[in-house]
């Protein structure tokens, strides 16, 4: 990985450093050596100085001026690329920062950074110190308090008169501690010439560890301060990779309006990011993914031809179930099926077609179902069961044009909510009435309709449904599970359309569409649908493939 | 659903075919295999299809369809001799019997079984849970004919099915497990149907529970068949179901004359249909010879009539026979549904969305450019979420569900920013910010119309932020509107506003009610709005 701006600020830092040492150095190999020669010969017994320069120009053919010079000329040169130098012999953390104007930790940092890459090596020195406390320093001024007690009287004196000097709470214990004194009746007595101790020595030039250090740490007269002094040295790699050249260009976070149009852009450094880290993510506001589908599913049928129709929720038993040739009794009527609501609604027009063919078939060649049909049964509202309940009324109202119409909407069972049901779901409905339609196109009809929808094998079954004849379920092949069962389809019957004289048969299908979301979507819980957790609809993809 | 359960052994003794065969097409003939045991197999057949509903009747409609035997099954009905007469004081009650005797029969644990199991599925697809139609069937030996069908007093007392001591019909109706599960259909009389012989011996207190005399056991030879009820054709097809396929199983079916009528005839009746009208409806090309041959592979007896009608016979036990379709789907059944060619007609026709539909995809399609998610909650919610957790009004335009299914579903919603603060609630844990919306139907009253409501819900979710989301919903929809200070108890007083279109309410919206905002258990500031769709002024279709 690339080097940060900062580390290679350090390192460009640190080679001149570097290098200014070994100049130095080599500036000062010959004068050590004739250092050491006139030491030599003046051991050997020559002398004044000027007799030795004499010898050693003489002799080594060495200029003493021009030495000087070079160095001159190295100092010089040396601080006018890096600034006054205090300290030539390493640089240490915080001249480094002070050159850089940044914060010591902060070099420590990159330094820290370099080494890892062998580029630098970062050395670290850690001295102790000793300061007074505030203690010591009363204590450092006056002496310590026994040798103040020790002072105030002569060989003898009364422990009550010691006892009331104002160091004496400290210094008793002191005095008998280091055998300066014995107590006897009352009496104390003098027992030694006191010598100055360790630590008394050691109070006076507290900085220095000495003798008494320790005895003065245990009293807490001074305390001990540990600093770390780091410094920092170029290896021989990081000035080889500073040799080849460094870019040393201050690195722009953000690029601004003002440096784009004052053209400062053509020379600025823009951050580099690490492309292989994720950016944080953000979600886009965007359809329900079953919305989605459902959406796939309108836009087929509106390429297919058909019209799209929307009704209504509350619908009455006679439009949902009577002018579907439900008979009366019926299990679905019954309100362990079905949503009841208390409300009626009148008949249509025309509804005695409707309650003649239940009775005996009307004008078909329908047997009906017997029994009496009863009006109040058929004025009582539901939540619609079923969107054919819209279909029947827009063919009473078209009832002869050809026509192809479609609607997905939310039909209602009883049914409590559990993985595999709910007590509403969307329900897709079609239905195609033209002259001379037949079963076959019914199939064809189906077929398109599934292949567009992504199945690609279908295949048909015998069915029954109260409203159709023929019936047929239709089953596409799905990868893992084998023959699905995917909706029901098949002619009106006629007790169906004969009331409204509805022209020519009408093909009809409906399909839940929830069954299918399971099947695209993968889920195992249809109420994942209805109470989305809002992660699940964020992860979900709006476009899905055509091979989905 | 009917199940029923099909041995493979008698099933394949009374057809002559393997059970891999019969596995296979069977599904071609309207039925959904449910499963397989090691000697069976359980099959579930559609309601209009109760001669299906015993081994007997797959058999003989799977050999017609197999080409093994074709054409009309016919049944001879002796004269028992025996007769039966019906109570006048039933006619309020139970008026309708059928009765048949069967004579000869060999019972063993399985086929009584098999009995039983169709006696259940017809209780059930034609019997209405027995109100329409109850079934007895019993050991004509114990008894002695004529017998009774009368309403007898309550305190009656007899040993019914499987118990070992005399009750008294008003007891059996709260001790006996049958009598518990439909007393409802006879407890409103002040008297019960009931049927004995001629010593006064009880038969069968229908449609409750059999006597503990008459019961079919393995030993049994003969049997008197009752079938009670309310519709005299669905009683007939009872009869005519269970005569046929005793009738199957080897049985000889008698005749019994009830009130002076003799039955059963197990007859078939005639309907005469056109061939070109069954090609039409199929887009067949089928000529009348040819399609008799398909419909007597489906067991009705087809001659044709002229060049264009088929005189059928329809068997006595094919109740689905309504209509001349009824019988044209069995010719497709027979030519077989995965030999037909699917094909699209000509007719051309343009396609068009709905106004409503194109309504609600203008709306998603701005919300979510506005960083809206969509969701799609229940349009069943109950009163405390719509209104009380709001700290509104119930509205008189609130609509009940009858009979609820849970507490959580008895009104159908008529607002949506409720259920927004349901789905909040849920997704509470979820990243911050969290902006959601929903549209769909509400309704009002029976009128089913169009709302959208969106939520915002993080740190700083505040009034500015849903009036400025809100100013630009409507300006991307071309609404000019009002604002007018609220008092809806959702909002926080002072942050809340009314909005108006044309001078008509059409929504609100402003900062959640902390109260409310407690009220469904969270914490986290929320801002709301909603909006009628009826704004948008739809062409009525």
């Amino acid at each position: 990985m690339e080097l940060t701006y900062n580390e290679k600020r350090l390192l460009a830092v640190l080679k001149p450093l570097k290098d200014a040492e070994t100049a130095k150095q080599q500036a000062l190999a010959p004068i050590n050596s004739t250092v050491n020669d006139i030491i030599e010969l003046r051991n050997s017994g020559m002398n004044p100085l000027r007799d030795v320069l004499k010898v050693l120009e003489d002799t080594k053919n060495i200029a003493i001026n021009p030495i000087r010079k070079a160095l001159i000329l190295f100092e010089e040169a040396a601080e006018d690329a890096l600034g006054p130098i205090s300290h030539m012999d390493r640089p240490g953390v915080s001249y480094l920062a002070r050159i850089m104007d940044t914060p010591e930790e902060a070099v420590v940092q990159y330094a820290g950074l370099l080494q890892t890459r062998g580029l630098c090596e970062l050395h670290k020195k850690v001295t102790v110190s000793y300061n007074l406390t505030e203690e010591g320093k009363k204590y450092a001024e006056s002496g310590l308090p026994e040798r103040v007690l020790f002072e105030s009287f002569e060989s003898s004196i009364p422990i009550k008169d010691l006892q009331a000097h104002p160091q004496a709470k400290l210094g008793i214990g002191w005095l008998r501690k280091k055998g300066w004194i014995e107590i006897k009746d009352g009496v104390v007595e003098k027992v030694s010439h006191a010598p100055v101790g360790d630590d008394e020595t050691a109070l006076k030039n507290p900085e220095v560890k000495s003798a008494g250090t320790e005895e003065l740490l245990k009293r807490k007269l001074i305390e001990e301060r540990e600093t770390t002094e780091f410094w920092v040295e170029i290896t021989t790699e990081g000035e080889m990779l500073v040799e080849t050249g460094l870019d040393l260009r201050m690195e722009v976070k953000t690029l601004t309006s003002e440096q784009i149009r004052s053209g400062e852009w053509t020379g600025l450094k823009l951050r580099k990011y690490n492309v292989k880290t994720p950016p944080k993510r953000i979600f886009a506001g965007k359809k329900h993914p079953y919305q989605n589908l459902i959406d796939e599913m309108r836009e087929i049928l509106i390429s297919m031809g058909f019209t799209e129709m929307y009704g209504g929720i509350i619908q009455s038993s006679f439009w949902n179930f009577d002018a579907l040739f439900q008979p009366q009794d019926h299990p679905a009527r019954e309100m362990q099926d079905t949503f009841f609501l208390d409300m009626t609604e009148e008949l249509p027009e025309n509804f005695e077609a409707v309650r003649d063919i239940h009775e005996f078939g009307g004008s078909t060649s329908s047997t009906g179902w017997g029994g009496k049909w009863k009006e109040d049964k058929a004025k009582q509202c539901v939540l619609r069961t079923h969107t054919t309940s819209l279909s029947i009324q827009y063919l009473k109202d078209h009832p002869d044009e050809a026509l192809k119409v479609f609607c997905i909407g939310r039909v209602y069972r009883r049914e409590a909510i559990d993985p595999t049901h709910t007590p509403e779901f969307e329900q897709l409905e079609g239905i195609v009435m033209d002259s001379d339609v037949s079963f076959r196109h019914l199939m064809g009809f189906l077929k398109e309709f599934y292949h567009r929808m992504g199945f690609e094998n279908v295949r048909f079954r015998p069915a029954y449904f109260p409203y159709t004849e023929p019936s047929v379920e239709p089953e596409v092949y799905v990868e893992g599970l084998g023959w699905v069962e995917l909706g029901g389809a098949g002619i009106f019957r006629e007790e169906v359309t004969a009331p409204w004289g509805v022209k020519y048969p009408v093909l009809a299908w409906g399909l839940g569409v929830s069954r299918v979301a399971m099947l695209k979507m993968g889920l195992k819980d249809l109420r994942q649908l209805y109470k989305s957790d809002v992660d699940w609809v964020r992860e979900t993809p709006l476009y899905r493939s055509e091979e989905d | 659903m009917a199940i029923i359960t099909l041995p493979y052994k008698y099933l394949e003794l009374l057809t002559g075919v393997p059970k891999e065969i019969l596995i296979e097409r069977l599904p071609m003939i309207a039925a959904d295999i449910e499963r397989y045991e090691d000697d069976h197999f359980d099959v579930e057949f559609f309601p209009d299809r109760p001669d299906m509903f015993s081994t007997e009747g797959v058999s003989r409609a799977m050999r017609g369809f197999l080409g093994i035997e074709t054409g009309l099954c016919e049944y001879f009905v002796e004269d028992s001799g025996i007769s039966f007469s019906v109570d006048d004081k039933l006619k309020n009650i139970r008026p309708v019997l059928g009765s048949a005797v069967i004579r000869g029969l060999k019972f063993t644990e399985e086929s009584i079984q098999s009995l039983m199991g169709l006696q259940e599925a017809l209780h059930w697809a034609v019997g209405r849970g027995r109100g329409k139609v109850a079934i007895g069937v019993h050991d004509i030996d114990k008894v002695k004919p004529p017998f009774s069908y009368i309403a007898s007093e309550r305190s009656r007392k007899f040993i019914p099915l499987d118990f070992d001591c005399k009750m008294t019909m008003d007891e059996i109706l709260t001790e006996h497990p049958k009598g518990r599960d439909y007393a409802h259909l006879v407890s409103e009389f002040e008297r019960f149907p009931l049927i004995v012989d001629a010593e006064d011996n009880v038969l069968s207190f229908p449609p409750i529970i059999n006597g503990e005399l008459t019961k079919v056991t393995t030993d049994t030879k003969n049997i008197l068949l009752d079938c009670t009820g309310t519709d005299e054709k669905a009683v007939m097809v009872a009869v005519n179901i269970i005569c046929t396929a005793l009738a199957e199983a080897g049985g000889i079916i008698q005749s019994v004359e009830v009130n002076g009528t003799a039955m059963p005839s197990l007859k078939p009746s005639e309907r005469t249909v056109s061939v070109s009208e069954c090609n039409r409806l199929l887009g067949f090309d089928l000529s009348p010879r040819e399609m008799a041959e398909m419909l007597e592979r489906m067991r009705f007896g087809a001659e044709p009539d002229g060049d264009d009608k088929l005189s059928v016979q329809i068997p006595c036990y094919r109740a689905d026979i309504m209509h001349d379709w009824d019988v044209f789907e069995d010719v497709a059944i027979a030519y077989g549904f995965d030999n037909l060619k699917a094909e699209l007609p000509d007719t051309f026709t343009i396609g068009k969305a709905h106004p409503l539909q194109k309504n609600m995809s203008a709306v998603r399609s701005i919300l979510s450019g506005l960083g809206f998610l969509e969701m799609m909650p229940f349009t069943l919610s109950n009163e405390r979420v719509m209104y009380k957790l709001m700290q509104r009004e119930v509205p008189d335009y609130v609509l009940p569900v009858l009979h609820p299914i849970s507490e959580e579903q008895t009104v159908v919603r008529t607002d949506i920013l409720p259920l927004m603060m349901e789905t909040l609630k849920i997704n509470q844990h979820r990243e911050l910010p969290q902006r959601l919306f929903a549209t769909g139907d509400v309704i009002h009253g029976k009128e089913t119309f169009q709302k959208v409501s969106g939520v915002c819900m993080h740190t700083d979710a505040d009034f500015s932020e849903i009036y400025a989301f809100f100013d630009a919903f409507m300006h991307e929809l071309g609404i000019e509107y009002d604002v007018r200070e609220s008092e809806d108890g959702a909002f926080i007083e002072g942050r809340r506003a009314d909005v108006f279109v044309n001078d008509r309410l059409a929504g609100a919206f402003g900062e959640i009610h902390p109260q409310v905002i407690l009220n469904f258990d969270m914490d986290q500031p929320i801002c709301g709005f909603e909006l009628d769709l009826r704004v948008l002024q739809t062409p009525e279709e």
